[in-house]
């Protein structure tokens, strides 16, 4: 019969499917023993299953790059701690050796033992963490049975569940899941924010999803409208297809847009550089008409490996950059290691008091020379190759440009004394993510190029709100007058002193931010080439002058709400 | 064998992350290194064992550590307890 299930609507697009239903706490285990003779073999398949998990996560976190990482890494590593857990592994050893249990009722048996004394605890937070010991268990059963996570042949499924994990997301998305409801979640959670960067259409608050679907039910999902309906009648399966074809024709109207201009309505061209760090970005960067790299992380070079890479290892891969981009040009962002960022090579400190403020980007590159010397140079050789910029992260005041641009020309003429050719003028820019910086700019910008705004970043030290902190809610959000009125001025002293400035975190990549962004005055985006188009789309749409015209209203919101209202009354 | 009392003062007390922090902290050590609290003894190497103390702020903890770098290991577990897990505030 035909139900009408739907919820919140928090990452757009269409799916048809069979659901597949996910309950919570779903290890359903008969109990069953085996013979005496069968226990060391048991316990080999335990272990074996254990290997495979931790070879999985493992594997899940070396795919996660850039902003992913950052958000899901964490979990991976509670999940990797509990996975490596004495207690949890003795127990299982215990349960198979002396009860003779079969590996899948020792899994079992231990996780009810462990979720009565978590279910136990007033603490709600401290009992909601069974949420993490069921996937770890989960995820241990799944490989016991050679399955993939619990969700075998999930590939053109829709997913039904109370609650996906943000260190879910990807992986569903990469097996081929259609789209994910939950029957829990809001639309501003982590998890939804990297569904819409994966384009993995998902309906959060479809809160009696769970009791009213089995396995295997048809349901009909949009996940821009939040609509979900079981057993979808003609008038439904026809308002799914018209849903489909919109989508579709969205996607081909975006995609005829990558050879256009980004010129908004009133004829001013603005500026999308791509954020990269892999050959695939930059090749998909350019099929998008990007204007270049606006931000090319070099850590991945530095992770990952226990050695430090060489000269050579790092001139090859600026360069490929710079030969990849024929002629645009290319951001090469300078070591931005330290804090959430540790790598193996011993490079970056571990154990810091407060990682978010202590050593990391400019400050770890100035106070190791020899490595910072060591990229500077390889950076310079590329530049013979094609035009290049040199980007600091973390700048927080004039000495340390002053200190990086010294060592730069120091590299540049030693090249040259070595017969390497290089670019005469080297572009040199700061990424104005320290507040100190975006509040002193005047005291350096005549010292520089160009400017890169790190929103992440700034709106985390800028509000004292770390976006990883579960307990801060809706604390950690760029829709803060502060910082409103800081990008203004930074874009207001760029434009005054004519150096270009670019904003190259999420914000820039989100077509929702995009009008506020240009009234605030900005006219160079940097972003990942996923959201591209969506964002030429916007930019568009729209005329310059008029949000130009709207920037005092939106500088006098009080609030989130105010900026939130200012952005309704100007989204076309 | 070496054993102190601790007050639990971080706000949100032994939860996964304070959790986590101190039992990878105390996995550097070799000495063995046991929480005890509510009459219940864990072992402070197992994330799960501490999380499943549910010590919240103002809870009196024994910690225990035993063997051959066992004052190391206590100054460590100390020092995290004192810094609040590094919260902040």
């Amino acid at each position: 019969m035909r139900r009408d299930l739907s919820g919140i609507g928090a990452s757009r697009g269409a799916a048809l499917g069979r659901a597949r239903v996910r309950l919570p706490h779903a290890l359903e285990v008969d109990q069953a023993y085996i013979d005496e003779s069968e226990v060391e073999e048991e316990l080999a398949r335990v272990h074996r299953a254990i290997e495979q998990v931790r070879e999985e996560m493992h594997q899940l976190r070396e795919r996660l790059h850039g902003a992913l990482a950052h958000e899901v890494g964490e979990f991976l590593d509670l999940h990797a701690l509990l996975l490596d857990d004495p207690e949890l592994l003795q127990g299982l050893d215990r349960y198979i050796r002396l009860k003779r249990y079969t590996a899948d009722y020792a899994l079992r048996k231990q996780r009810d033992r462990i979720a009565n004394v978590f279910l136990g605890m007033d603490d709600p937070y401290l009992r909601s963490r069974i949420d993490d010991i069921d996937q770890v268990i989960g995820r241990i059963h799944a490989a016991l049975h050679q399955r993939d996570a619990e969700l075998q042949g999930i590939a053109g499924d829709i997913l039904v569940t109370d609650a996906i994990a943000p260190a879910e997301v990807a992986q569903l998305q990469a097996q081929g899941v259609l789209a994910v409801v939950t029957t829990t979640g809001s639309a501003l959670s982590h998890s939804a924010i990297l569904a819409r960067s994966l384009h993995l259409p998902l309906v959060v608050g479809a809160t009696h999803a769970l009791q009213w679907l089995n396995d295997g039910d048809v349901i009909v999902v949009d996940g821009g409208t939040g609509t979900v309906i079981r057993e979808p009648n003609a008038a439904d399966l026809k308002a799914h297809q018209q849903r489909v074809n919109a989508y579709k024709r969205e996607h081909k109207q975006l995609n005829r847009l990558r050879r256009e201009p980004t010129r908004t309505l009133d004829g001013i061209d603005i500026k999308l550089w791509a954020n990269a760090e892999s050959r695939e970005d930059v090749a998909e960067a350019h099929a998008l008409g990007a204007a270049g790299v606006g931000l090319y992380r070099t850590e991945f070079l530095f992770l990952g490996t226990h050695e430090l890479p060489d000269e050579e290892t790092q001139f090859r891969a600026y360069r490929d950059l710079v030969l990849g981009l024929t002629g645009r040009t290319a951001t090469i962002r300078t070591l931005d290691l330290g804090a959430d960022k540790a790598d193996d090579t011993g490079l970056a400190l571990r154990n810091e008091e407060n990682p978010a403020l202590g050593l990391r980007g400019i400050r770890l590159s100035l106070a190791r020379r020899d490595i910072f010397r060591t990229q500077l140079r390889a950076i310079l050789r590329a530049s013979g190759y094609g035009p290049l910029r040199v980007l600091l992260p973390m700048i927080s005041g004039r000495e340390e440009i002053r200190a990086a641009r010294a060592l730069m020309d120091e590299v540049a003429i030693e090249l040259r004394g070595q017969g390497h050719a290089i670019a005469q003028n080297i572009p040199l820019g700061a990424m104005i993510e320290v507040p100190s910086a975006a509040i002193a700019l005047t005291t350096f910008i005549r010292e520089i190029d160009f400017l890169s705004i790190g929103t992440n970043d700034l709106v985390q030290y800028l509000l004292a709100a770390d976006r990883n902190n579960e307990y801060l809610g809706d604390l950690y959000s760029p829709l803060h007058p502060a910082l409103l009125r800081l990008l203004h001025d930074v874009l207001r002293t760029g434009a005054r002193h004519g150096k270009p400035v670019a904003v190259c975190g999420e914000m820039a990549g989100d077509p929702g931010f995009t009008p506020l962004l240009l009234a605030l005055g900005l006219e160079e985006f940097s972003l990942h080439p996923g959201t591209l188009l969506e964002v030429r789309r916007a930019i568009r749409g729209v005329g310059l002058a008029d949000l130009r015209a709207q920037a005092r209203s939106l500088l006098r919101a009080g609030d989130r709400g105010g900026i939130e209202r200012w952005m309704r009354a100007n989204t076309p | 064998m070496i054993e102190r009392e601790i007050t639990v003062t971080n706000k949100l007390g032994l939860h996964a992350r304070a959790s986590a922090k101190l039992v990878q902290t105390m996995a550097g050590f070799r000495s063995s290194a046991k929480l005890c609290a509510k009459g219940r003894e864990v072992d402070a190497k197992s994330i799960m064992g501490v999380m499943m103390l549910a010590a919240g702020q103002g809870a009196v903890v024994v910690m225990r550590t035993d063997g051959e770098d066992e004052a190391e290991a206590m100054d460590a577990a100390v020092a995290l307890f004192t810094r609040n897990f590094d919260e902040g505030g």
